[in-house]
């Protein structure tokens, strides 16, 4: 099965029947050139603008920029999977710590 | 975290037409994401696969949809077969799996959901897409020539053959 492309800013554009331009103005941007780079995924948006294009199509940031979303949950899903051996490498030591510490009685 | 969502597979169909070609991108059968009629004027059979090549590289498809213009009761001329032959070649060279529907197909599909002709089909297409509705064209006159944009719904149509296609296999296997 194919990755989800890195936006689908193009197919919520065309839904809504707007020309690059006229996204362009509702983004605060002088013209749709940037509007057609970040649809040709020449650029990838700052995250002030991604969040204007999912005010403007009424979807969220994740729905629009699904392949970016999915490369970036890549990318963290190892780590975060470290991170829990980690937390639970961490919890047994003081487990057993806690076992072999004798209480110290005041 | 997210737990992913299922991909679905990303088909790219291609409808020559006299100046150009129609075309559509599908996720699934209910996923449009990209459509339109591109023009080329001069050097035509090289300028359409300049442009699909263009749709090739930008939307990586799982599959090409192509009309089988060689099966029995095509109506396609020459150039047209040569060129749906060259996109196959295109579409082969870049490892993009190529499916050739004959029209018989996409009218048996369609006939599932008791639809038969070519202004019902687009009709169907464009209620399953709201989105296309603006560019369904009038029906025709026998005097008038088919309007351009009918290559985006006979792309569609082509497209969701093979979907439609696999969704009554599964509901014949569910009822056996």
């Amino acid at each position: 099965m194919a990755q989800k492309l890195p936006n689908y800013l193009k197919s919520h554009r065309k839904r809504l029947g707007l020309t690059q331009d006229q996204v362009a103005f509702l983004l605060g941007c002088r013209s749709g050139t940037k509007v057609s780079r970040y649809e040709r995924f020449a650029r990838v948006p700052p995250l002030r603008t991604a969040m204007a294009f999912a005010a403007v199509y009424h979807t969220s940031v994740e729905t629009l920029f699904a392949g970016v979303y999915d490369g970036v949950e890549r990318e963290t899903e190892p780590r975060a999977r470290r991170l829990e051996a980690k937390l639970a490498d961490a919890k047994s030591v003081q487990m057993s710590a806690s076992k072999v510490t004798p209480r110290v009685q005041p | 975290m997210r737990s992913r969502e299922k991909r679905e597979t990303r088909i790219l169909a291609i409808d020559p037409t006299t100046q150009g070609f129609g075309f559509v991108v599908l996720e699934g059968p209910e996923t449009l994401v990209d459509w339109g009629v591109a023009h080329v004027r001069t050097e035509k059979t090289l300028r359409t696969l300049e442009r699909v090549a263009d749709l090739l590289d930008h939307y990586a498809p799982d599959l090409l949809v192509l009309e089988d213009a060689e099966a029995a009761g095509s109506r396609r001329r020459e150039r047209a077969r040569k060129l749906l032959q060259k996109t196959a070649e295109l579409a082969s060279r870049r490892r993009v799996r190529v499916k050739r529907v004959p029209m018989k197909a996409v009218k048996k599909a369609f006939a599932q959901e008791s639809v038969r002709t070519k202004p019902e089909i687009a009709a169907a297409i464009a209620r399953r897409f709201p989105e296309l509705a603006s560019r369904l064209p009038p029906r025709r006159k026998p005097w008038m020539s088919e309007d351009e944009r009918m290559a985006i719904f006979d792309a569609a149509a082509l497209a969701l053959t093979p979907l439609l296609g696999r969704r009554h296999d599964r509901s014949r296997d569910v009822r056996e």
